[in-house]
């Protein structure tokens, strides 16, 4: 992880692009699919003018295709690969021998295929190795480079690599669902219920950090290690680590560029939509609208799309951080009656009004889930009743007595449900409720599987009745 | 050539039973030596019918190439012989093969009991299976009573949970419960010889005993739907110390709060 850091924050500046190469060729080829937003874009916006590149060209320039992954540094995605520095060049007319140092505190791969220069005359390059000596650092490559490095330059030996092979993982495990492009389109979505997720949102419901921040790492790897119950999404903890950790940077890396697409897209939407063009055209020219258009592509849309790069890195780097984690301020109230009782009260009350969706028994039929909502995009009314997702996906709140959460059933779990909410639901956060009300409302959740009757709290939780002879015994 | 008919009949027979002579210690019909005790009695069913219709290939083979040399060296001039209609041949061979079957259904009723009876399970395991395998679309569930009490069919507060991965006692007789949550899948475990499918609706007590410590592989065994080969999880037998230390950390797990973890990763 601190490698791709040190990369990022170095090249921050040159906005560098490293292209992944992928060794080999894939059995088929394969795009990544442009959002329906970006398809209604007019043509000049989607591809570009003589003047600049559009939304599609943008997006390919830093993200590639599946075949041709890129790495866009400013992303905090491990992109794979050993950082090292260009220590002596020796160059024949035949063959040129380049001796590596790895950078500080990190050391050379036992085997290496390509080397990315990264920082020099010869930045932006990828070489092939023929020939790798992993004790002294020294590399004979295929071919050479078209600007010579020089000693000092800073380099990725086998960049992008863990990216690679996080892809091809991806491609066999995933992909029938998700789809190439992570927009929950695979050949095996139209049958699920509920559908698979769409990452292209940067949106991922269920996460241990704070409403705002996105998901972490680790969330995404419980999540593949654990499966979501009660849904399509089943385990892989059979898998190896590293190759949960590769599937993990390339699902974060396909929502980046889902999210980035997005962003872009908004940025020229509202003015060059084949909709609100077609509206323009009733007082303006269609050339004078494309003159605006590429004025714009020209000037502004390349700062903007920067920086959108910018603020991306940052929220996706500080998900990881400590700061967004939900930790809780007080330990686990220890279940009782009376916390349970507690908890239901909070359930209920007007304030909190859990009730409104999951209904006063928690069966998950609150009258929300009657009610006709609107689509908050296009205004209008949906099909069918009951509670949406950001997807636009129906998705009524949980029955809570059956005993399947899909975030997980660990106390934390469902401390982190209630405190962040359940992003891209109408599940909201709760995170001005103090956390000792929040553990009450955990506890009897906890319990609501196993009452006689809704709303019948036990006397006595089963552990406690079983612990408390046994502590008269004694 | 109507003599390279009946070598021909004849060869394959010898193949056959060259195959079936090396083919144990070349390890050509199972995974591995069988790891578990009823794997023993499985496998002797299963060499025992290897056994039989080897001979009865062999045999028939061999009669197929002594009809075809004997019509091949004949001289023309002798009529052919019919024999459709012999009730003598229809009977013979309708009690041979009838025989044979009865022998095997006989031999195998013990084996069979001891697998799928309950009341001849072991004493040891009958009522209290160690686990609920839940199978589903696709993936394996796990629920282990909380320790110390006894698994029910139902929920019950305090069961752990977990997914593709089922911890049991080494050596020792060990059942689990199999059910599914949809369709029909089959718990398989290739090395342990254990198979046996989960039907909707019914909770069907499953025995073994792992003789030694390990991790074996548990595959589903029945296409349950299009993602039938991600069925795949793991058994890990364990000495009875090893499973109950596994079931204590699995309840810290499971009783997570993200306190007591903040606390000490901040030390
Ligand atoms: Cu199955």
């Amino acid at each position: 992880m601190e490698n791709s850091k040190a990369f990022s924050l170095k090249n921050l500046g040159l906005g560098c692009l490293l292209t992944a190469a992928v060794s080999g060729c894939s059995e088929f080829d394969s795009s990544f699919a442009y959002s329906a937003k970006t398809e209604s874009l007019i043509a000049e916006a989607q591809d570009g003018t003589d003047a600049a590149p559009g939304v599609k060209p943008t997006l390919d320039s830093r993200f590639g295709n599946p075949q041709q992954l890129k790495a866009w540094l400013k992303l905090p995605v491990e992109w794979g690969g050993a950082s090292a520095r260009v220590e002596a060049v020796a160059s024949t007319d035949t063959e040129i021998r380049i001796r590596f140092t790895p950078e500080e505190g990190k050391s050379l791969p036992t085997e290496a295929g390509s080397v990315q220069f990264i920082t020099g005359e010869g930045a932006g390059q990828t070489v092939a190795i023929t020939k790798w000596d992993a004790q002294t650092g020294e590399a004979v490559l295929a071919s050479l480079p078209e600007k010579s490095p020089a000693s000092g330059d800073l380099c990725a030996i086998d960049g992008g690599a863990a990216l690679q092979s996080g892809r091809v993982l991806y491609m066999r495990h995933c992909s029938h669902c998700h789809g190439t492009a992570g927009d929950g389109k695979g050949p095996t979505a139209e049958y699920l219920n509920p559908k698979p997720r769409d990452y292209r949102h940067g949106v991922f419901k269920f996460t241990s950090t704070n409403d705002q921040s996105k998901v972490s790492r680790e969330d995404l790897l419980r999540v593949l290690k654990y499966g979501i119950p009660g849904t399509y999404m089943p385990s892989f903890l059979l898998m190896k680590d590293e190759e949960l950790h590769a599937i993990v940077e390339y699902v974060r890396f396909l929502a980046m560029r889902g999210e980035y697409e997005r962003k872009l897209v908004n940025e020229l939407a509202s003015d060059y939509s084949e909709k609100s063009v077609s509206d323009r055209l009733k007082d303006e020219k269609r050339s004078d609208i494309v003159q605006e258009l590429n004025e714009f592509l020209k000037d502004e849309f390349p700062a903007t799309a920067d920086s959108l790069g910018d603020e991306l890195g940052e929220v996706w780097t500080a998900a990881d951080t400590e700061d967004a984690k939900i930790i809780p301020s007080v330990p686990r109230v220890p279940d009782s009656p009376e916390s349970r009782r507690r908890g239901r009260a909070l359930y209920l009350s007007s304030t909190l009004n859990c009730a409104d969706c999951h209904g006063i028994d928690g069966a998950g039929n609150g009258p929300q889930t009657l009610a006709f909502e609107k689509n908050p995009v296009s205004g209008e009314l949906y099909k069918e009743a009951g509670l949406h997702d950001e997807w636009d996906n129906l998705n009524q709140p949980r029955n809570l007595q059956r005993g399947i959460f899909r975030g997980g059933r660990r106390p934390i779990d469902l401390f982190c449900r209630i405190h962040a909410g359940i992003k891209g639901s109408r599940m909201p956060s709760f995170k001005n409720t103090p956390h000792e009300d929040i553990w009450h409302i955990v506890n009897y959740l906890l319990s609501l599987q196993f009452e006689s009757e809704p709303g019948a709290i036990a006397a006595a939780p089963a552990a406690a009745a079983e612990a408390a002879p046994a502590a008269a015994g004694d | 050539m109507k003599k390279f008919w009946a070598l021909f009949f004849w060869f394959w027979p010898l193949v056959a039973l060259y195959v079936c002579l090396i083919a144990p210690s070349r390890g050509w019909w199972f995974p591995s030596e069988p790891l578990s005790t009823l794997g023993h009695q499985i496998d002797g069913l299963f060499y025992l019918i290897l056994i039989i219709v080897t001979v009865t290939f062999v045999g028939t083979q061999a009669a197929l190439g002594y009809a075809l040399w004997k019509g091949a060296t004949k001289g023309s001039s002798q009529k052919a012989w019919f024999s459709h209609g012999s009730h003598k041949l229809e009977i013979i061979w309708t009690i041979v093969p009838a025989f044979v079957l009865v022998f095997i259904s006989l031999t195998q009723l013990d084996v069979l009991a001891d697998i799928r009876v309950l009341s001849k399970f072991p004493d040891s395991v009958q009522n209290s299976p160690v686990a609920e395998v839940m199978a589903r679309q696709f993936e394996w569930r796990i629920r282990y009573p909380k320790p110390g009490t006894k698994l029910m069919n139902e929920p019950q507060p305090g069961d752990l949970y977990f997914v593709n991965e089922v911890h049991v006692p080494a050596a020792v007789p060990t059942m689990i419960n199999l059910r599914t949550q949809d369709v029909q899948h089959a718990f398989f475990a290739p090395r342990l010889r254990v198979k046996q499918d989960a039907v909707p609706g019914l909770i069907i007590p499953v025995w073994f005993e792992i003789e030694k410590a390990g991790e074996y592989e548990l595959l589903c065994a029945e296409l349950c739907g299009w993602g039938h080969y991600k069925m795949k999880a793991r058994i890990i037998a364990d000495s009875q110390k090893g499973v109950d230390e596994y079931l204590t950390r699995l309840e810290l797990e499971q009783n997570e709060d993200g306190v007591a973890d903040a606390e000490a990763s901040a030390e």
